[in-house]
């Protein structure tokens, strides 16, 4: 077994860490404040074709693999968590969906310019009664001619206000459900029929977009299928494994960060005639958060390299995620109360981390979603099938 | 052990309920946007008798028992954990505090005013490197004849922006003096107010004092006994963020509870999914376990016993609660508990203030540890 | 248009500490960062490479040992690297690299200009440029804020008296570029990608087959390594500006004498 990256990864990290520190850092308090997302950001990572990072150089990425999407991932989870959220949607679940299940003319036409950060993607799966029961979605694509016509409305749509691209998760056959009767769509957000409703206020992550999106008699044409009709599900349940373990990376990342601001924190801070690091009960918090993330390191890139190697990985992507969030919870609610009231301050970065971090066990599948996944896989191995 | 309410206590609680969903609940989501903070809500709870809970009728007080008075904290803090800190700084810091160690002067001055909300009180302790280790302090006290001259920073003053009165812990040359320093007394200056998590609704400020001169007969209690006065007001304290505590999960159980019989996934109520059911189940336990040491802490303050233990002990029970429940409660919400239409996000960020404000789970932690060892004959360093 | 950039390599200061007291750097972190002037000349380089025909060529300051400050050149515009191998020339200073440089620029001809960063004495031995420009014949322009080229002649921005001046000088020429004066930009991440997973991408020169018997002698001789002496502790002045002005003044007077 070798553990090392590879040169080329290397040099990709030491690249994102520069490019973190020195781009996305000055902004990350700011959108929080004036709830914007950073679409100078979005167009830096794209001129530099980290947007299509883990996409093959034929369709314009960079050819980095699952490993670079993963380091990508984790290097801006380190500062910024609305930063790894809008880059999470246009990759790995937006574009991903494309690679995955597009043919080669909707590769050329759409994924090229994705790769390249031309155009921002996004996924448009979540509606008001269909959120962890993804199946129970009501948007409706009837056939019309060579056309689909689309009635229906998505909520929770990260990107949703801005994106260029959505793939759109629609009911072509309403007696079938989820097994046969439903249908991906590419859809172009400027095409007549598409609106933008609302941006949700959220406690965190508020340098996101998180849209509600209507669809009123939008025009689809044939060629924008995604896949095969009817078989949208399948599409959609690949792309969103490889989203669960970037979600992991991105959240070894912000762990990884509030280690370090803890550690030099408890280094510096004197109170009663000491630094912190000299009380046990800080060292404890310190040495158990540490433990927890060289565990999660290693589980988030052995399962990297398990999607590079092209072996499976639902269960181990889903346990990325699950103990990706909690790891990155503990570690912010560690290094928050390490800081004692500076860290409660709005004019210290933490409390933004720590506001930011706790949507990860909630959204791409909340964490009992997770955990029903892998049970089912385990018990499946054993012939037991698990109704959710 | 009577473990009921009596009477009275019953009827208390309903009214401190009516309080609380009719003046309370319709502004506590605006307000913690605005960072309002809740003026005409403190001027109506005036009204209520509430700024003067536990203060004898002599001094225009409700005269409350002190597990009424956290009975009142923990039904405020169901719909807003702001005003129960805005309250518990003003009573269980400062107006308490002169009651227990005033003159009568300073009883006369102070006390009935404080109860009608004229002038909110605030307690000026903690400084940038004195957190935890509050006996550090570096503001300083320097007699000048028949005056005290004041000078430092004090910082995390809790109603800092709208205080009338600040009870200032100063370093003297007999050790710490307590002052009560009228916020016109020139050379006191009401500085930034710090943006925070949560509690948005209440005002932690940084105080200036540049030679702030007050009158000898300002001090509050005697020479060198500063944490006298202060060490008990703490304690009040502790027990007060304890109630806040347990009003802040109590309440986010319920919210849980609605969303979950209501939210259809998987064809049914997500109620009877068994991991939601374990959730709620816990979170139930946790606050019913909750309940004892708050309110027999505030029953021993009643007693007139020592609360110092029994104090840490339930902060440290309670912020821990606070924290945990309202973070499984907003999951059982999922996204919705994440947007801030809904109240479950701004308690969840309530909750974690906690932590720290009224004194680190740590600091309690020794506190507690010292009363484990206490019969072992060793003295436990912090 | 062929432009050679000379690049080096330093330790970053985030991975070492120096313990004036052990008189000894801990090392806790053995990693390298491109020498800050050599970041901006390498900037400076590709700013006259964009747009046109010209080629950069890559080559080490020192006899490295491995080539990834010569690889992060080439991943963010530099067309051709070489590395130099010579154990004989590990540890040479400005003056033995500067022949050794000249000979490889000799191989590369025809070279228009020669950029590198500007040391000092604190950051480098402030040397190699200028002995290269002698050792080439070359003229040279040290410490540029900005390089342009107009016809023939390359135009630099120095920081002068007050202001800043203007050189011109015709080519081929030396020029030298301070740190801070220009921000390298980021690598084409493809690019970084491929540059990283050729392994022969960048070239090797012995040095013996450089210079041969030519070969340059150092001109420095590290004697050993000593740390300034521990200063004492300072006294603090008190009282208004006024008394603290006084007592400062006081203090330095003696001190004088």
């Amino acid at each position: 077994m070798d553990f090392t990256f590879a040169p080329e990864h290397v040099a990709l990290r030491r690249m994102i860490r520069e490019f973190a520190q020195a781009e996305v850092v000055p902004l990350a308090m700011e959108i929080d404040r004036e709830h914007r997302v950073p679409q100078e950001t979005m167009r830096k990572l794209g001129e530099m074709g980290l947007l299509g990072v883990c996409f093959p150089q034929e369709y314009g990425g960079m050819g980095a693999g699952e490993i670079g999407y993963c380091i990508l991932m984790e290097e801006l989870g380190r500062v910024c968590t609305s930063t790894t959220t809008n880059v999470g949607a246009h990759i790995g679940i937006g574009a991903m969906v494309i690679y995955l299940d597009g043919n080669e003319e909707q590769k050329k036409r759409y994924l090229t310019p994705l790769a390249r950060g031309e155009k921002i993607a996004a996924f448009g799966l979540t509606e008001p009664n269909a959120g962890s029961d993804a199946a129970a979605i009501r948007t409706r694509a009837v056939r019309e001619g060579d056309s689909w016509i689309l009635d229906g409305g998505k909520v929770f749509i990260t990107n949703g206000g801005y994106a260029d691209i959505i793939t759109v998760m629609a009911v072509t056959d309403p007696a079938l459900g989820a097994r046969g009767g439903v249908t991906a769509f590419i859809v172009e957000t400027d095409w007549e029929g598409f609106q933008v409703a609302r941006e949700e206020d959220k406690m965190g992550i508020r340098g996101t977009s998180t849209a509600e999106l209507v669809f009123e008699e939008l025009r689809v044409p044939q060629e924008n299928v995604l896949g095969k009709v009817g078989e949208g599900f399948v599409s959609f349940m690949k792309s969103l494994d490889m989203g669960r373990l970037t979600l992991g990376a991105a959240c070894l990342g912000g762990a990884q960060a509030s280690l370090e601001w803890a550690v030099r924190w408890a280094g510096t801070r004197k109170q009663f005639g000491a630094e912190l690091a000299h009380k046990q009960s800080i060292q404890w918090m310190i040495a158990n958060v540490a433990t927890e993330v060289e565990a999660l390191r290693s589980l988030v890139y052995r399962v990297g390299w398990m999607v590079d190697m092209g072996q499976p990985f639902t269960q181990l992507a889903a346990m990325c995620k699950l103990y990706g969030s909690e790891v990155a919870s503990r570690a912010v609610d560690t290094a928050l109360q390490i800081h004692g009231g500076l860290g409660l301050s709005r004019d210290f970065p933490l409390e933004l981390a720590f506001r930011d971090a706790r949507i990860a066990e909630i959204f791409e599948g909340t964490n009992e979603v997770q955990r029903i996944v892998i049970a089912s896989n385990i018990f499946r191995e054993r012939g037991v099938r698990i109704r959710p | 052990m009577d473990f009921a309410l009596n009477e009275e206590q019953r009827m208390f609680l309903t009214m401190f309920g009516d309080f609380a969903t009719k003046e309370v609940a319709p502004q506590a989501e605006e307000a913690d946007h605005q960072e309002d903070l809740y003026e005409d809500v403190l001027r109506k709870a005036a009204e209520q008798g509430f700024l003067g809970a536990t203060l004898p009728d002599a001094y225009d007080g409700a005269e409350l028992d002190h597990v009424s008075y956290v009975l009142l904290l923990e039904t405020l803090a169901r719909e807003s954990a702001s005003v129960a800190v805005a309250l518990a700084a003003h009573v269980s810091l400062v107006a308490m505090s002169i009651l227990e160690h005033g003159s009568d002067e300073q009883k006369e001055t102070w006390l009935p005013a404080m109860s009608a909300g004229e002038v909110i009180g605030a307690l000026a302790l903690t400084e940038p490197d004195a957190g935890s280790d509050s006996a550090a302090l570096q503001t300083r006290a320097t007699p000048d004849g028949d005056e005290v001259v004041l000078d430092g920073v004090k910082t995390w003053v809790t109603n800092g922006e709208i205080a009338g009165l600040f009870l200032i812990v100063a370093q003297g040359p007999d050790g710490a003096d307590a002052f009560l320093v009228p916020r016109d007394t020139p050379g006191l200056i009401v500085g930034y107010r710090e943006p925070t998590l949560g509690l948005r609704s209440v005002a932690f400020n940084t105080l200036y004092l540049e030679k702030c001169r007050v009158a000898q007969t300002a001090r509050l209690g005697g020479a060198g006994e500063g944490f006298v006065v202060a060490q008990p007001a703490w304690d009040r304290f502790a027990v007060a963020m304890a109630a806040t505590g347990l009003g802040l999960a109590a309440a986010s159980v319920d919210l849980a509870a609605q969303f979950a019989a209501e939210r259809v996934q998987f064809g049914v109520p997500i109620a009877q999914k068994q991991a939601i059911q374990q959730y709620m189940a816990e979170a139930f336990v946790q606050v019913e376990g909750l309940r004892y040491p708050v309110y027999r802490a505030a029953w021993l303050i009643d007693q007139g016993k020592d609360v110092d233990v029994p104090a840490s002990a339930a902060k440290h029970l309670g912020a821990g609660i606070a924290r945990g429940v309202t973070n499984r409660m907003l999951q059982v919400m999922g996204g919705y508990g994440y947007m801030e239409d809904y109240p479950m996000a701004r308690k969840y960020r309530d909750a974690r203030m906690l932590g720290v404000v009224g004194g680190s789970t740590e600091m309690h932690a020794h506190r507690i540890a010292c009363e484990v060892f206490a019969g072992q004959d060793i003295e436990i360093a912090p | 248009m062929r432009v050679v950039l000379i690049v080096g390599r330093v330790l970053d200061p985030q991975g070492f500490v120096v313990k004036a007291k052990a008189g000894r750097i801990f090392v806790n972190q053995e990693t390298y960062l491109m020498q800050p002037a050599d970041r901006c000349a390498l900037e400076a380089a590709l700013r006259i490479k964009d747009g046109t025909e010209a080629e950069v060529v890559v080559l080490p300051r020192r006899v490295l040992e491995d080539d990834d400050v010569l690889r992060r050149a080439l991943a963010v515009g530099g067309d051709r690297a070489v590395a130099l191998t010579g154990e004989q020339f590990a540890e040479a200073d400005d003056g033995a690299m500067a022949g050794v440089l000249a000979a490889a620029v000799g191989r590369l001809e025809p070279v228009d200009l020669l950029l590198t960063g500007a040391t000092t004495l604190d950051t480098g031995q402030g040397q190699l440029g200028v002995r290269l420009a002698e050792a080439l014949g070359w003229p040279q322009i040290v410490g540029g804020w900005d390089v342009g080229i107009v016809d023939q002649n390359v135009e630099v921005v120095c920081r002068g008296e007050g202001g800043y001046v203007t050189c011109r000088v015709g080519l081929p020429a030396v020029v030298t570029v301070v740190p801070g004066a220009l921000k390298l930009r980021y690598a084409d991440g493809m690019r970084l990608i491929n540059v990283y997973r050729d392994e022969g991408v960048v070239e090797r020169w012995d040095v013996d087959d450089l210079v041969g018997e030519d070969a340059p002698a150092a001109l420095l001789e590290n004697r050993g390594r000593e740390f300034p002496p521990e200063r004492e502790r300072g006294d603090r002045a008190a009282g208004n500006v006024t008394e603290m002005a006084q007592a400062a003044a006081d203090a330095l007077r003696q001190w004088v004498r």
